[in-house]
């Protein structure tokens, strides 16, 4: 009878272990929430103090009064809300022409899309950034957001998820007299709103994280996104008297997708588990 | 309304005319005309480029001229490119190995609906979250040699400004990033297991490794193997926290971060696409010979 006991004490250990170690990991977070809010004099200090003698809440204002992080701010909503809808359109009309449609060439141009999920972007930025060099698309909000339009894992998803939806309804649709374009919009994507949902929050996250292909293309303060615009602040004010600044705006920076994150965390869950294809 | 009509027999559906379907069928091709548009555009002929321009002596603002392998033969004598490959490969196994142990062994703690269990995952996902460069800013102050990872320990590491540590200073803040993404995989295949397997099992009187060792592990092999090929791809992806923290200094210049500074600071986009090639056929390697190991082992 000791089996299920030991079994349930070894689960409470486990818990406890991972429980400290979810105290060690959120113990950074901590620290540099009070970081951020220590008066210049205190950061930094040995040994190390964790609450500020007084919270410097005038802290919050100083990434926007002595850098454009504002704009950066804005343009990163700009682009991250443009390249999701994007997605979400294109992905979900390919996905809907993938699944239930038949013609010649489908498959092969399917194969094409689902080939390239292995491959990652970086290895085309070259190529790709004397193509949009050439459309005069460099320091553009186009440069940003048309090339990451569409992407591999939202077509196969949305094709996945159309697939399920029942042909009779869409036949009942169309003997009702709507087109496809009708069809699509009101019995299919009702339907699919939940993958489309995970896909949205789930390229939105992607988008906000990217640095590499921004830094490429956007050099003026007028497009640069907040990976960019934070990385030239911080190599700005590498100084300790910069470090509640700089800790101020990393940490607003990561404020949407964090909060977005804890509301919405299963849709989240599903896009990432769906883009492993375990679900 | 369209519920109501699918319950009249439509006598003529069987014959419907051939033109019209193939009209319908055509209109449903242009459903996906604007993402394959983008496709071919953005990511088909840059991919192709890519594989040409590796032949070519290219600086973007004068025209490319022709070479031959030159480019694949000087990568091949270049320290530079040497080190990148080698440091790239610790980076990756030196935080994916710990992230994925750490994640497969969190997943068990927390596939539980005890109270807390929903906090603690949440709090190992929020760095999940926060992008590369914010994670980078936040962990300058935590690495620096007054910050709390040296308070804490009690060491007094230069961890981002000598070779001795700066790739350690990394490794440690990746596995803070990069943990939680893999532990919401684990959980995904956790959950996906049947309980009755378990429960099968108790009966069977299998103890708590019995029951990992011969239902939980091989049930787990093909999560393990989505993570272990995305580990990879992350790993040789890597390119934001070096770029921040280091410049590539202190012995961490990536390989991402070597193709930058090739192609965008030094002007050689044919040689960065030289790299560009060789590592697409070393992960593609790589990745096929993952997924070939986990099959085997699955049979």
């Amino acid at each position: 009878m000791s089996g299920p006991r030991t079994a349930r004490l070894g689960r409470g250990t486990t818990l406890v272990a991972a429980g400290l170690g979810g105290l060690v990991f959120v113990a950074v977070l901590a620290y540099a929430i009070l970081t951020a809010l220590k008066p210049a004099s205190e950061v930094l200090s040995v040994p190390l103090r964790w609450l500020p003698s007084t919270f410097a809440w005038s802290n919050l204002t100083l990434p926007f009064t002595e850098t454009p992080f504002a704009q950066y701010f804005l343009n990163s909503t700009v682009v991250g809300v443009s390249v999701t809808l994007l997605n979400v359109v294109t992905c979900t009309a390919a996905g809907f022409s993938f699944a239930k449609f038949r013609y010649r060439g489908r498959d092969a141009a399917f194969m094409i899309v689902l080939a390239t999920l292995m491959i990652p972007v970086e290895i085309i930025y070259v190529p790709l950034y004397s193509l949009v060099y050439s459309l005069g698309w460099v320091n553009s909000f186009a440069g940003l957001i048309v090339p990451a339009g569409t992407s591999a894992f939202g077509i196969f998803l949305m094709r996945q998820a159309i697939g399920n939806v029942p042909d009779e309804l869409i036949e009942a649709a169309r003997l009702d007299g709507a087109g496809d374009l009708r069809t699509l919009v009101s019995i299919v994507v009702p339907v699919v709103k939940g993958p489309m949902a995970a896909l949205a929050l789930f390229i939105f996250m992607l988008n906000w994280d990217s640095h590499l292909w921004p830094l490429l293309i956007a050099s003026d303060d007028e497009h640069r996104t907040l990976p960019v615009g934070l990385a030239a602040m911080q190599a700005d004010n590498l100084g300790s008297a910069a470090v509640p600044m700089m800790l101020v705006a990393a940490l607003l920076a990561a404020l949407p997708t964090v909060l977005l994150f804890v509301a919405l965390q299963r849709k989240f869950v599903e896009g990432v588990t769906m883009s492993a294809g375990i679900r | 309304m369209a519920l109501l009509s699918l319950r009249v027999p439509d006598s003529r559906a069987p014959q419907r005319n051939k033109p019209r379907r193939r009209r319908r069928n055509a209109i449903g091709a242009l459903f996906a005309v604007p993402a394959l548009v983008l496709f071919v555009v953005f990511a088909i002929y840059p991919m192709l480029r890519v594989f040409y321009l590796s032949l070519f002596d290219y600086s973007l603002t004068s025209p490319p001229e022709f070479v031959g392998f030159d480019n694949f033969h000087y990568l091949a004598t270049d320290p530079q490119f040497g080190a990148a490959l080698w440091q790239t490969v610790v980076y990756a196994v030196g935080t994916y190995v710990p992230a994925l142990t750490l994640a497969l062994v969190l997943a068990h703690a927390l596939n539980t609906r005890a109270r807390g269990s929903g906090l603690l995952r949440l709090l190992y996902f929020l760095p999940v979250a926060i992008s590369w460069v914010a994670v980078s800013v936040i962990w300058r102050v935590v690495l620096n040699p007054d910050g709390l990872l040296n308070q804490a320990l009690g060491l007094h590491l230069n961890w981002l400004t000598s070779s001795d540590s700066a790739m350690w200073g990394l490794v440690v803040m990746g596995v803070w990033k990069e943990t939680g993404f893999f532990l919401i995989l684990f959980l995904a295949g956790l959950q996906s297991i049947p309980g009755e397997l378990y429960e099968a099992s108790r009966l069977d009187g299998a103890g708590a490794f019995g029951r990992f060792r011969y239902i939980t592990w091989p049930m787990l092999l093909p999560v393990t193997s989505v993570c272990s090929v995305m580990a990879v791809i992350r790993g040789f992806q890597s390119f934001s926290p070096q770029l921040v923290l280091t410049n590539g200094g202190f012995g961490t210049q990536v390989v991402n971060l070597f193709v930058y500074k090739t192609a965008f600071e030094n002007a050689r986009m044919g040689r960065a696409s030289a790299v560009a090639v060789l590592m697409f056929l070393l992960l593609f390697g790589l990745t096929l010979l993952q997924l070939k190991v986990f099959a085997r082992r699955d049979r």
